[in-house]
């Protein structure tokens, strides 16, 4: 019998059908991952079985129960337990009082003894037996807030556990943790239902998958019997052929030189060259201080120093519009909050760094900026009828397009600086920025990206360069160097040069 | 955390959160003109020109509160002492003329606010407190060359604001142009841009390569100028001044941009906006006083009102993950 199921649930927001007629069913000790594009319904799914929307047609179960689940408390009370993209910890508070807050069993006055003792064994049940009750939660890694919240829910005796994304944004070392927990979960004979965008994680982790396109159940399929480029057919309609673009050597001279940069406390003595029409790829976990030497490069840290030039020219460090004098662009890993004005629209947003070049007297030519952003959205493939949309109605992969699209159409291509350029984008429009990239490429843009995704790391660059906390451990050419070999260098590297 | 959310959500599963805000605009719209209409007096010209000069007075103030609010620092505490100060500035100068005295009050209003301004955008100072401290040191001095004395016209010439352009008083006519000059800034100006980009996302604006100093700096500037017309309308109505004088404008000023729509957390606003947000609180104001309620009652449901549209943004803003 199953646990939790959801049979021929449609939900209808308006004229528009986001579910349609889809069921599937979740059995005790499974893991069951879900994935689709984005806009295929996974989180309206999600929070068909969490509360927070009701369904318009169709049943859902729980126990072989048919009853509707009221509110997201009813579905704690049931065993329903979500693990949010966005956690939910208060970062403030110790882990023992986040993972008792809120629990019905907690008596007015504390019974701390039999508190700890419990929060104690669940911890040491998740992984975390070196984490001390005491320690707040704002001095955690992401990855250990998620096994916090897992154990919060434990002890309130979920059985159903549902990650949304929840490697997203965690390195390699805290994801295999996430990937523990869940497998002690499982042999408990917890269910786990597991949104994400990793296809790889689907066959690592997961006994079965259900994939949505949109907003209909494609099917069901156990991860033994199928491979990754079936699950990619069946996420996308159609076979994606090459992820990665077909790739040529256009390397033409050394665009950018960095010597001797250092960012106290974390990055020391980086050295990089790269060259006119390649990536280069800044392959690291978080802590490694890929991110930080390209946000340093990017004018963004007050405390950088080092040596760099563009064309030969010396760029000054430390200051946003120095590095775009001599057109060094930066294009972040947080698009909400560093990446894009949410409020403005798409349009506005594209133009947003060529305003001084259409305008005469501090008056914008309006006119001019609009056929401008028009071209731009071309050039990078959001469609022109979703120009006038405010930025944050768009989805993860077409802001990513915004993003990209503001630095280019200059006549001097320049050096692109992009921190994890896919995160939170899904498979579909994830070819699509590869694309892009590529072609900048070719148009003569030096592009150096920071990625924690190996697989992209591999199948993007030209160069790659593992980095381990705050060092370079070494330096490879495109072909030089394979999974393992790059793995073992950015978590535990051992013939660090 | 989303449990909290359920009532808002179940308002919006009815329309969307836009419509919502438009359908109770509308409605709101229209209560407010039957109920003008309605009331015996409104249309009359004594009743229409009263309107108009008071709108101007605190209309000025709310187009520069409306910068201060673009460029998402909220508002200034300070905007009502500078219009006190401009006003008295103006009077005390203008035996060199009305052009230059005007001038002068101007300049005054704007370099004063524009060192606010530059403090928060430089130092990223708050904003608030940064208005409070320039409240202060504005009584503080005022009090100090005034030695607490009323001011009185140094000169003649003010006569020329009590006027009228045709039907338009000459107060409503200043009114009108700043808010027109206001606009084009900031719809049609790169300096504009900036500051709608600054108050939408501070941190992208840097990345972006704007320099959030100058920007919240002439956003500041462009408040102070306001005010200050403000004040020389004022100065030139009441013939004499104290620092009591623009006391309390910039809370009217403030309410008429949120009532407007602009958003407080920065990153939208326009002058037309404001010009409704100032135009309807004193038509209800009006209405009110010529339907004989108090002076107390006024103030009550002006509060009233405020605190409805604040609650109708919020819905309005908060969307769903």
């Amino acid at each position: 019998m199953s646990v939790l199921a959801v049979a021929g649930v449609t939900k209808r927001f308006g004229p528009n059908a986001v579910l349609k007629n889809v069921s599937l069913a979740l059995g005790a000790g499974e893991v069951r991952a879900i994935c689709g594009e984005n806009g295929a319904g996974k989180s309206t799914l999600v929070k068909i079985m969490t509360g927070l929307y009701a369904p318009d047609e169709g049943a859902v179960s729980v126990d072989g129960k048919a009853l509707t689940i009221e509110s997201p408390q009813h579905a704690q009370q049931l065993g329903i337990a979500l693990v949010a993209q966005e956690l939910s910890l208060p970062p403030a508070l110790s882990v023992l009082d986040n993972i008792w807050l809120g629990n019905r069993e907690v008596p007015l006055f504390h019974r701390r003894a039999a508190l700890r003792r419990r929060a104690r064994a669940t911890l040491d049940k998740l992984g975390l037996a070196d984490l001390a009750l005491d320690t707040p939660v704002s001095a955690l890694s992401i990855g250990r807030r998620q096994l916090v919240e897992i154990a919060r829910m434990l002890t309130r005796e979920a059985r159903v556990f549902i990650l949304d994304e929840p490697t997203a944004t965690l390195s390699d070392v805290e994801i295999e943790r996430i990937f523990a927990a869940l497998r002690t979960l499982k042999a408990e004979g917890k269910s786990v239902i597991y949104i994400t965008h990793r296809l790889g994680e689907v066959f690592d982790i997961c006994d079965t998958v259900s994939v949505l396109r949109n907003g209909e159940l494609i099917g069901t399929r156990p991860t033994s019997e199928i491979d990754r480029g079936t699950l990619m057919q069946m996420m996308l309609g159609r076979s994606m052929s090459e992820m990665y673009p077909r790739w040529e050597d256009k390397s033409d001279g050394a665009m950018l030189r960095v010597k001797r940069l250092r960012v106290p406390p974390l990055v020391h003595d980086f050295d990089l060259v790269a060259a006119r029409g390649t990536v280069t790829c800044l392959a690291g976990q978080i802590g490694s201080g890929a991110i930080t030497v390209l946000r340093a490069l990017a004018g963004l840290i007050a405390g950088a120093t080092g040596e760099v030039s563009v064309q030969g020219t010396p760029m000054r460090l430390r200051s946003v519009t120095k590095a775009q004098a001599v057109n060094v662009q930066f294009i972040s890993e947080d698009r909400a909050g560093e990446g894009l004005f949410l409020r403005l629209n798409a349009g506005q947003n594209l133009i947003a760094t060529k305003l001084r070049e259409h305008c005469r007297f501090g008056i914008l030519l309006r006119g001019k900026l609009r056929s401008v952003a028009a071209g731009l959205a071309a050039a990078v493939g959001v469609d022109r009828t979703r120009l006038r949309s405010p930025a944050d109605e768009l989805s993860g992969g077409n802001q990513q397009k915004l993003a990209f699209g503001r630095w280019i159409g200059s006549d001097r291509p320049g050096v692109l600086l992009m921190n994890e350029p896919t995160r939170g984008v899904d498979v579909g429009a994830r070819a699509e920025i590869y694309r892009l990239i590529r072609q900048f490429c070719d148009q003569g843009y030096c592009i150096v990206m920071a990625s924690s995704d190996i697989e992209e790391v591999l199948g993007m660059a030209d160069v790659v360069v593992s980095m381990y906390r705050g060092r370079q451990v070494a330096r490879y050419r495109r072909g030089e160097v394979d999974m393992q070999r790059l793995l073992a260098d950015i978590t535990h590297p051992v013939a660090a040069a | 955390m989303s449990e909290l959310a359920a009532p808002r959500r179940r308002v919006r599963r009815l329309f969307g959160a836009r419509q919502l805000g438009l359908i109770i605009r509308i409605v709101a719209g229209a209560a407010i003109a039957v109920f003008a209409l309605s009331t015996p007096g409104f249309l009359t010209p004594l009743s229409v020109n009263a309107l108009l000069t008071a709108i101007s007075f605190v209309g000025c103030v709310a187009v520069g509160m409306t910068f201060i609010t673009l460029t998402g620092n909220i508002m200034s505490l300070a905007l009502g002492a500078t219009v006190s100060a401009s006003a008295l500035i103006f009077l005390a100068s203008l035996s060199l003329g009305v052009a230059p005295a005007f001038l002068i009050a101007a300049l005054f209003g704007t370099v004063i606010t524009a060192a606010q301004g530059f403090l928060v955008g430089y130092f990223r100072a708050n904003p608030i407190l940064v208005s409070i401290a320039a409240l202060s040191l504005l009584l503080g001095a005022a009090a100090f060359a005034t030695g607490g004395h009323r001011i009185y016209p140094g000169g003649a010439g003010i006569e020329f604001f009590k006027g009228r352009m045709g039907a338009v008083p000459v107060n409503a006519m200043f009114f009108f142009a700043t808010v027109i000059v206001g606009q084009f800034v900031i719809s049609w100006t790169r300096m504009g841009r900036l500051m709608t980009m600054v108050g939408s996302n501070a941190r992208a604006a840097i990345a972006a390569g704007i320099d959030i100093t100058a920007t919240v700096t002439v956003a500041y500037a462009m408040a102070g100028a306001c005010a200050a017309i403000g004040g020389v309308l004022l100065a030139a109505r009441y013939g004499s001044g104290d620092m009591e004088l623009g006391a309390g404008y910039d809370y009217s000023a403030i309410a008429a941009v949120l009532v407007g729509g602009t958003g407080i957390s920065g990153g939208s606003g326009s002058a037309w906006r404001t010009l409704i947000g100032v135009i309807v609180i004193a038509v209800i104001e009006v209405v009110l006083l010529l339907r004989g309620f108090s002076e107390q009652l006024q103030y009550l449901i002006t509060g009233l009102i405020v605190l409805s549209v604040i609650m109708l943004h919020t819905l309005g803003e908060r969307r769903q993950g």
